[in-house]
């Protein structure tokens, strides 16, 4: 589950914005939690729409990929901040992000009101045609006194207030999953075109993309730098040779599909036959369709249109290769420094060598019964009290079920519905 | 003659919340005077705990002191008073008070049918906060709805019926203004829970 955090106020300091952050921390093992700020973005002004900004695409970004959100509100002369406002506003001018989102309301304040008024303006706000956002109804949680309330460490102090708001956020979980029922017909994403006839600004035109020499051709068109040319990244100086090397050294397979559904590159660490992916050099240059059968269509279509649209940052699917690997292929989107979707990065990695690492550094053991092998090991972690890195127990904890959780159910034979890929997008 | 600030509650470069105020300015020129205050290019309120205000604050808290009225024509944007209005009602209570007791009208236009009237009543319990505390004259909502078709090419509203309406209000708001002067009696005491509504403790 990912639930997104909007801090309500443009203040450097905020007790809406610890309010979240305690959230954060005191949940993270219930839902991923990402906070976003209101502060800094521009004033929202019809006549000079910057919806297409960086910093308003990035949110926009964030919102749609997330299952629900939850808004802390300051309360400034009985309504909400200008920040907040501004921020709602860009976000049904040109785009619809919260449109159908669970909503929940929760807000900060000095005096006993705990921003009463303001959630209220907040909620005729949101309900409002252009925005549509689904709020979920009563669960008030109103934070009075608000400089009392939290100790050193950013804790609640109060215990019925802690179990308050940990109740509340349970009810929201569970709104969250009967809102996503209210919404039978699901969303018709654009068709994905498997065939690259389009284009985009990086494509290179009029080279046959189906050729086995398509890198010579295109290179005879642009003439691309390489050997010991300088090229300068963010964030280095290096020669191609040496971006080969690196790319090369990495414990995985790496393969690029730009945003017109073009392979355009791989990493060619060994031999085709004794890579995961066996790909081939002559395949690159390849519309992706020509690189899945037929029947593999509806689905390959289905994931990139969901990356695309942002709906998911990456799908995994592990692809079995015998006893003693544990293989994933990662399908990881590539966004432009705009924001921008720029294509897919997969890459194809054998967790089984990490996992067996990390028991060994460790001297954990997998154990239970049916559960799969890795997520025992977490389970085991959960309970481990003596730990010498509690950082690395919670990470586990954190991550590892995720991915391994989210792989174990696409073990099951993937049917091109929408509810196997939506069951993607709730482990990611 | 009453001077009146007439606050565009929008920061669009077109807007027919500018139209009514403009209008409004002409057809009652014999009445009152009503300068148009824009509340375009305000840096975003953030609670700066630096003592000192925008130059371009306090030059419009000192005209709306000055005043003898104020009309605040808002827009609506998603059911509510635009960030921008709100924006500039937050940086206009900010250890200063020029809204304490002034009297306020309140109009709006909108595009569709409905004429902002949601916006005008979040604005009205907005101005009803204890650091604006203004004197919002009751009773007298004022909707221009369908507001692109509304004004002539020389800007004055077609519809006789509205303009009889507005007539009416308006020569109410300036009997009101009257009685507002009336009404001091807390003044001192309002300023003062105005003052003591201290920001420097709220963060």
């Amino acid at each position: 589950m990912k639930l997104l955090g909007i801090v309500g106020s443009a203040a450097e300091e905020s007790y809406n914005r610890q309010l979240l952050q305690y959230i954060e921390k005191e949940f993270a093992n219930q839902f991923d939690f990402e906070l976003i700020e209101v502060k800094d973005l521009p004033m929202f002004d019809e006549s000079n729409d910057q919806t297409q900004s960086v910093a308003i695409q990035n949110l926009n970004r964030k919102i749609l990929k997330a299952d629900g959100v939850i808004i802390a509100t300051p309360e400034h002369n009985h309504t909400v901040t200008p920040a907040l406002k501004s921020l709602i506003e860009w976000l049904s001018f040109k785009i619809h992000p919260l449109a159908t989102k669970p909503v929940m309301i929760v807000g900060a304040s000095f005096y006993d009101q705990g921003t009463s008024r303001a959630q209220l303006h907040l909620r005729q706000i949101l309900d409002s045609p252009g925005v549509n956002a689904i709020v979920m109804p009563g669960n008030e949680f109103l934070l009075g006194n608000v400089k009392k309330a939290f100790d050193e460490f950013g804790n609640l102090k109060d215990e019925k207030t802690r179990a308050f708001l940990q109740s509340n956020l349970q009810k929201f979980l569970k709104f969250i999953s009967v809102v996503s029922k209210l919404d039978d017909a699901p969303e018709q994403l654009p068709d994905e075109d498997l065939q690259a006839k389009g284009s985009v600004a990086t494509t290179i035109p009029d080279v046959n993309m189906s050729s086995d020499h398509w890198v010579e051709e295109a290179a005879a068109k642009v003439h691309p730098v390489k050997g010991d040319t300088y090229v300068q990244l963010d964030h280095g100086i290096l020669t191609v040779n040496q971006i080969d090397e690196l790319l090369k050294s990495m414990p995985f397979e790496i393969t690029l599909v730009d945003g017109n559904n073009q392979f355009l590159y791989f990493n060619h660490t060994s031999e085709s036959a004794s890579m995961f992916a066996h790909r081939k050099p002559e395949q690159v240059g390849n519309p992706i369709g020509d690189c899945h059968p037929a029947r593999a269509y509806n689905h390959v279509k289905q994931v990139i249109s969901m990356l695309r649209a942002g709906k998911l940052d990456v799908f995994r699917m592990p692809v079995p290769h015998g006893p003693g690997k544990y293989v994933v292929h990662n399908y990881q989107a590539l966004h432009d420094t705009e924001g921008n979707y720029a294509g897919i990065n997969e890459y194809i990695l054998d967790f089984q060598p990490i996992i067996d690492w990390y028991l060994k550094k460790t001297g954990k053991e997998l154990t239970g019964g049916n559960v799969d092998a890795v997520s025992g090991a977490s389970k085991k972690d959960n309970t481990e009290k003596t730990d010498a890195v509690p950082g690395a127990s919670k990470k586990v904890s954190r991550q590892q079920p995720d991915a391994i959780s989210g792989a174990s159910e696409k073990a099951a034979p993937v049917k091109p519905d929408v509810d196997a890929v939506s069951g993607a997008s709730k482990k990611d | 003659m009453k001077k009146l600030i007439g606050i565009v509650g929008t920061n669009s470069a077109t807007s027919t919340n500018r139209q009514l105020l403009q209008c409004m300015q002409h057809h009652f020129q014999k009445d009152a005077t009503i300068e148009l205050m824009e509340i375009q290019n305000l840096p975003m309120f953030n609670k700066p705990t630096a003592d000192k205000l925008p130059d371009i604050i306090t030059e419009m808290a000192a005209k709306i002191e000055a005043a003898d009225g104020v009309i605040i024509s808002t827009a609506e944007y998603d059911h509510s008073a635009p960030a921008a209005l709100i924006n500039a009602l937050d940086w206009l209570s900010y250890g200063i008070y020029p809204f304490v007791d002034k009297p306020v009208m309140v109009t709006g236009a909108s595009y569709g049918a409905l004429g902002s009237s949601r916006a005008q009543a979040q604005l009205r319990q907005v101005l009803d906060a204890p650091e604006l505390h203004a004197m919002i004259m009751p009773s007298s909502e004022f909707l221009l709805g369908n507001s692109l078709s509304a004004f002539t090419e020389d800007g004055a509203l077609k519809d006789t019926d509205i303009i009889e309406k507005l007539d009416g209000i308006f020569a109410d708001f300036l009997v009101f203004v009257d009685i507002a002067q009336q009404l001091k009696n807390a003044h001192d005491a309002n300023k003062k829970a105005a003052a003591d509504f201290d920001w420097d403790k709220i963060r």
